[in-house]
């Protein structure tokens, strides 16, 4: 069987907090800047825009014009990155126009906050997140998404049951151990409790290798070669090797000087050289392929951490607290009928907020304190928590 | 493995924090099979030990305390200070002939030239433990004479031990000390002195702490002023202030000038039972020195349950990742912080867990390994 590479990015970049302090002389009356640090999100938005978008996409775009329709990728774009996109670099969204032009370039639908909003008890909020982001794409890109991919790939089968309601045909999944058992990745699967749906599922030994390990010197394998890769993948077995990872892999997580262009410069041309390869979209997969089996996931999966459970955002009590209180927003939010007080609500969902609160302290540890921007979970949770109860009390005035 | 060691308080003798770490490494590192002589000032009384490991070998009669502040370094000071080391070396090179050392291990300055002499006159090797360094005890205006000598002691010792990373970046800053052989071991409680009050109610009342030392080097201005802060967002707190000194007059004042002196409590001295009830009973502890080489009552709060807020400054802020931490000068920041674990349960909750977790794990026992490690690296037979 020819295994197809199917390459998914997610794209996301949330809106950074303040540091909030009860002690401010003078707090700003409007909500989003009283509660997000505008000058810090723009900085780090031109950042990650000079860094990996811009030259990441602009190589992409060489690549598909070189190869036409035989090189394929796919994106999710999330509601805040888009938004930070257009305030803050809109060539960033001019580039991801050109590459959606292509034809082949698909995108995947999630939620639009990044958020945890699929793990509510009532799914309402779940819901308008998902049919404001699909609107937004449909707006923008003129696309109407097949395959859903839930924040972090969050994955049960009550959530697969979710994504079919709302009529997609595919969901996003991590193919680890707990749910495959000994079967691979590299097939399509049907969820239990559900219909029809189709779960792709991560294949994250191949994707790390790059995401993860591409510039590990500790590494047996580094360094990772574009050829060498391309062997891999050829000499793998299956319907579809599932290579998804964060954009930021490209020039952000690992530098340019890693040689990490030069090796997606030269990926598509090695894998071509192998007649079992070639390149589809979940789009493409879905279309095509008809699931090998079953999976049955219980309890929340992700693609996080060791324990590629929800731990990483609802791990410790203090996660749990500020999610149950954003939570218990919701009623008196809806209530208060004011659309900015709605999406502040939603931008304080965002999930990276709670991953700064993450305690887990061994090797997965490292990689929180990389990305927050805070000196230890403590102080984030106590930001987080001061703009919570400010907020609530501002919803409880309006 | 034989130690000669030399301290200049051992209890019952004992007006500082050094005594009682003098103590617990000897008898840790005796439960380890290491024989210690331990060398210091002839007291009044006797100072015996039951273990047999152990021997207290007083020498010349000196009478020098705790360096409080820089005006107790009189002329007198010093010559006792001299008469005790060099009695020191020649009873340890005496001795040596009987029992053969195989390194010399002493603590701070007052010790310092003891050890250097009968390094050279017996020729081994030497550990140099820095409790503090002058900077710490005396701030901008160190003494300079016994700023050399802790020169000489980092230069002279073939490893220097530090309780906290934080001493150990001072050292190779103020003293230029090699950073090579410095290692790092922290000090350590006995947890089972705390059990006892872990179940200890708490009234309505919230209590924030500070203990310490009444000087400028372990922050109690800044602690009143965020106090003040505190209280203009939170009703029914008290802030106690345990330990006596200079600035206990100056304090009592700056309570009452700043219209908080009804919600401050001035304890005065307390002994070691009742601090520890004082630590369980309350709700925060601060700690907000500008310079703490390693900050004993902080881990003592920890041991406690009492969850810490501690200056970036100490070396407490380094034994566990499960505490809040300021910069001493930063009011404004050490407010919030004391607001935030009196307004969320969780943080308080989580916090006081977690370190009592962690300051467990500080034994003495673990302490003595880490020292004969460092002991192993030079010791020759």
């Amino acid at each position: 069987m020819m295994p197809s590479i199917c390459i998914y990015f997610q794209v996301h970049q949330p809106v950074r907090l303040r540091r909030f302090s009860i002690f401010e002389q003078r707090q700003p009356e409007n909500l989003f800047e009283r509660y997000f640090d505008v000058k810090l999100n723009r900085e780090v938005f031109n950042k990650v825009a000079d860094k990996c978008y811009l030259p990441t996409n602009s190589l992409l775009l060489e690549l598909i014009k070189k190869y036409g329709e035989k090189f394929k990728i796919s994106y999710s774009l999330t509601g805040t990155f888009l938004e930070q996109a257009t305030q803050y670099r809109p060539e960033v969204l001019d580039s991801f126009h050109a590459l959606a032009e292509t034809g082949s370039v698909d995108f995947l639908n999630e939620t639009y906050y990044h958020s945890l909003s699929s793990l509510f008890e009532d799914k309402t909020e779940f819901v308008e997140q998902v049919r404001k982001h699909s609107e937004e794409l449909k707006e923008r890109f003129g696309v109407e998404a097949d395959v859903f991919r839930n924040t972090e790939a969050l994955f049960s089968n009550d959530i697969a049951r979710l994504a079919e309601e709302f009529g997609y045909k595919g969901i996003i999944g991590e193919g680890h151990e707990r749910v495959l058992g000994w079967r691979s990745p590299n097939y399509v699967y049907s969820v239990k409790g559900c219909k029809k749906i189709k779960a792709l599922l991560r294949n994250y030994k191949l994707s790390d290798d790059v995401s993860y390990r591409f510039s590990a010197q500790w590494w047996s394998e580094f360094p990772l070669t574009a050829d060498k890769y391309a062997k891999w993948l050829a000499s793998s077995q299956g319907q579809c090797i599932n290579l998804f990872m964060d954009y930021e892999t490209f020039g952000e997580h690992q530098w340019k000087e890693t040689g990490i262009f030069e090796f997606l410069r030269q990926f598509p041309e090695e894998a071509m050289k192998y007649g079992n390869l070639n390149f589809r979209t979940p789009d493409d997969v879905i279309r095509e392929q008809q699931p090998v089996g079953e999976i049955d996931v219980p309890y929340a999966l992700s693609w996080a951490d060791i324990e590629r459970d929800a731990s990483a955002w609802l791990g410790n009590a203090m996660q749990r607290e500020c999610f149950s209180l954003l939570q218990s927003l919701e009623t008196p939010v809806r209530e208060a009928r004011d659309e900015e007080m709605l999406h502040i609500w939603r931008l304080l969902q965002n999930s990276d907020h709670l991953y700064y609160l993450c305690t887990k302290s061994w090797a997965d540890g490292d990689v929180h304190k990389y990305f927050s921007p805070f000196p230890s979970p403590y102080d984030g949770f106590i930001n987080l928590m001061n703009i919570l109860q400010d907020f609530k009390k501002q919803v409880e005035r309006a | 493995m034989r130690v000669a060691m030399i301290g200049w308080e051992y209890p019952p003798f004992q007006t500082g924090g050094l005594a009682v770490h003098c103590y617990e490494l000897t008898h840790a590192l005796a439960a380890k099979g290491v024989k210690v002589d331990f060398y210091m000032p002839r007291t009044d009384s006797d100072i015996t030990t039951q273990d047999h490991n152990i021997r207290i070998i007083p020498v010349a009669h000196a009478k020098f305390g705790a360096y409080v502040t820089k005006h107790a370094y009189g002329p007198e000071f010093f010559s006792n200070v001299h008469a005790f080391n060099n009695d020191a070396a020649e009873q340890i090179a005496k001795n040596d002939r009987h029992v053969h050392y195989n390194l010399i291990h002493h603590h701070d300055w007052m010790t310092a030239f003891a050890a250097m002499k009968a390094k050279y006159s017996i020729d081994r090797p030497m550990v140099s433990t820095f409790h503090s360094i002058e900077f710490d005890r005396s701030g901008m205006w160190p003494n300079e004479y016994i700023l050399n000598i802790e020169k000489q002691m980092a230069a002279t010792a073939d490893r220097v031990i530090t309780v906290s990373n934080y001493m150990k970046g001072r050292l190779v800053e103020k003293l230029g000390a090699d950073i090579a052989k410095i290692r790092v071991v922290y000090n350590a409680i006995d947890a089972a002195d705390f059990k006892k009050h872990w179940d200890v109610s708490h009234g309505k009342e919230r209590i924030i702490l500070f203990l310490g030392r009444l000087t400028d080097q372990k922050g109690p201005t800044q602690f009143l002023h965020a106090a003040k802060l505190v209280l203009d967002k939170e009703r029914n707190i008290r802030f106690v202030i345990v330990g006596t000194g200079d600035m206990l007059g100056y304090l009592i004042n700056l309570a009452i000038s700043l219209g908080i002196g009804d919600r401050v409590t001035f304890i005065g001295y307390l002994p070691d039972e009742q601090k520890r009830y004082v630590y369980a009973k309350s709700d925060v502890y601060v700690m907000p020195s500008v310079s703490e080489p390693f900050g004993i009552t902080a881990l003592e709060a920890m041991a406690s349950g009492t969850p810490v807020l501690v200056s970036k400054t100490s070396g407490a802020a380094e034994v566990t990742p499960h505490r809040l931490t300021v910069d001493f000068w930063d009011i404004n920041q050490m407010a919030e912080k004391m607001v935030a674990l009196l307004r969320y349960k969780v943080l308080s909750e989580t916090l006081g867990k977690e370190e009592l977790h962690d300051a467990l794990e500080l034994t003495w026992d673990k302490i003595a390994e880490e020292t004969m490690r460092v002991y192993e690296e030079i010791a020759v037979g």
